[in-house]
């Protein structure tokens, strides 16, 4: 550990003002600037540049801002008409492959893989009874709306068809799952029954956002993993040939995946695997 | 002003009515949502896409687009977190879009151009002349001089957002986020040869 006599770096003297530093961090930092006038000054230094570049921020841009009465009324107008299919048009793409650098990186800990009869291991517990039984039902093969509405990285159809997930590797970091589980109320050692599983599957641009994770149980004799999985093969399929929209499987996926399958499949139970 | 009428061809909207909404009455809440977000960020995001060059009417646009955007982001029911980050990352990724689609690759904001636009006159009068102090155009200078990246990092942090939300926007990792703000500071504090 440093000593309390080192002088601060201009960096951790910013992140300091700026409020980005761990509360051990704040305590010390605050401790040796009591005792040093030339991390004061320094920091003083940085707080008046930061004022200047506010104000040449703001006196070079502001003059160049309409009213915003004008763009407001259009936006509730555009508001108020059907939904444009926005996301997957080509300008967004610059876009994803921001989202893709940045934010994968940090799901990239964990290999975004997915489904296909691939199960994620899982050490959880004490099932919700509601969920306990599901044969021929779908109690507990359909994840709490509110826990887990879906999530998808803002992909475009060109770029679903053509990624490549492996299906033999996937990794959600431990703490992950467990929030998952806990989130289900399951915290018990009981979780033989139930899989982590995608409600948006990554082939279709899911996340591994915990809002896109569920515990499913896996005993299910009717809607369970493998059911899913045909399903989530079949959109796939569908997307990638253009006879549905991206964001439509997705949603359905998402909203109720056992009224998909009964539409997708023209069949009102799971069919046996292959 | 108005930069934007509804028929711009500019902005495509392919309007379905296959696409189903789950309310047609009057305001929806997440109609009244996203306009409170708007009414709240909406300066922060345009003075943020003007400040890569591009005209006002072309930031408008820009705002525009991501908020419709984010009304079919929310619709999907995709995550709701942070969508002040995720508003500026769509914005972002819209302006380096239009400005390779300009053909004008500006980086930095043009003062030149800046100052045909709002002051049309060539010859500045003297209350313009005055309304830079002589630090204030060494800073600029200074800040047009900078990476285009690091300039960036510095307006996104002057718009208010946190360091996890810039190395989102940029794509950029956290741990660098403080480092390019350091760096860029430490060059301007130094643009009066302090």
């Amino acid at each position: 550990m440093r000593s309390e006599y080192a002088h601060r770096s201009d960096e951790e003297l910013l992140r300091f003002a700026d409020g980005e530093l761990s509360s051990r961090n704040v305590s010390q930092v605050n401790t040796h600037l009591a005792a040093c006038w030339d991390c004061r000054t320094r920091l003083r230094q940085l707080e008046e540049t930061i004022a200047e570049f506010v104000e040449v921020h703001h006196r070079t841009l502001d003059a160049q801002l309409p009213p915003s009465a004008g763009p407001r009324a259009l936006l509730k107008a555009r508001l108020a008409q059907p939904p444009a299919p926005v996301l997957h048009s080509p300008w967004l793409q610059p876009f994803q492959r921001a989202f893709a650098s940045g934010r994968l990186a940090y799901v990239g800990a964990m290999v975004l893989v997915v489904a296909l009869g691939t199960s994620i291991a899982h050490h959880f517990v004490s099932p919700p009874a509601s969920a306990a039984r599901g044969f021929r039902g779908t109690a507990g093969a359909v994840p709490d709306r509110r826990l887990t509405p879906g999530v998808a990285h803002p992909l475009s159809t060109s770029e679903v068809c053509t990624m490549r997930y492996s299906d033999d590797t996937h990794v959600v970091p431990a703490s992950v799952r467990q929030e998952v589980f806990q989130e289900y109320g399951m915290a018990g050692s009981q979780s033989k029954d139930y899989e982590l599983d995608y409600l948006i599957s990554p082939q279709l641009g899911g996340t591994g956002d915990i809002r896109n994770l569920w515990p499913e149980p896996s005993s299910l004799d009717g809607w369970n993993m493998r059911v899913k999985d045909a399903l989530e093969d079949r959109l796939h399929q569908l997307v990638c040939r253009d006879k549905i929209d991206l964001s439509t499987a997705q949603r359905e996926l998402a909203t109720d995946w056992i009224a998909a399958y009964k539409k997708y499949f023209h069949t009102d139970r799971p069919m046996e695997p292959l | 002003m108005s930069p934007i009428s509804p028929s711009d061809s500019t902005i495509r909207l392919a309007l379905s009515s296959a696409q189903l909404r789950q309310s047609s009455a009057a305001p929806s809440e997440l109609e009244e949502e996203i306009i409170g977000l708007f009414d709240e960020l909406r300066n922060r995001l345009l003075r943020y896409v003007l400040s890569f060059g591009l005209s006002s009417a072309d930031g408008e646009e820009i705002i525009q687009e991501a908020f419709l955007a984010l009304l079919q982001h929310m619709q999907q029911g995709r995550s709701r977190h942070n969508l002040r980050g995720w508003l500026f990352r769509v914005a972002h990724n819209l302006a380096l879009k239009r400005l390779s689609g300009n053909g004008r690759r500006r980086d930095t904001v043009d003062l030149e151009a800046m100052g045909a636009e709002v002051h049309p006159d060539p010859a500045p009068s003297p209350e313009e002349q005055l309304a830079f102090s002589q630090r204030q155009i060494r800073l600029l200078a200074v800040l047009q001089a900078l990476p285009a990246q690091d300039q960036r990092c510095l307006r996104l942090r002057a718009e208010g957002l946190r360091y996890r939300e810039i190395a989102d926007v940029l794509g950029m990792s956290l741990g660098s986020i403080a480092a390019s703000l350091a760096r860029s500071l430490a060059r301007l504090g130094r643009a009066d040869g302090r």
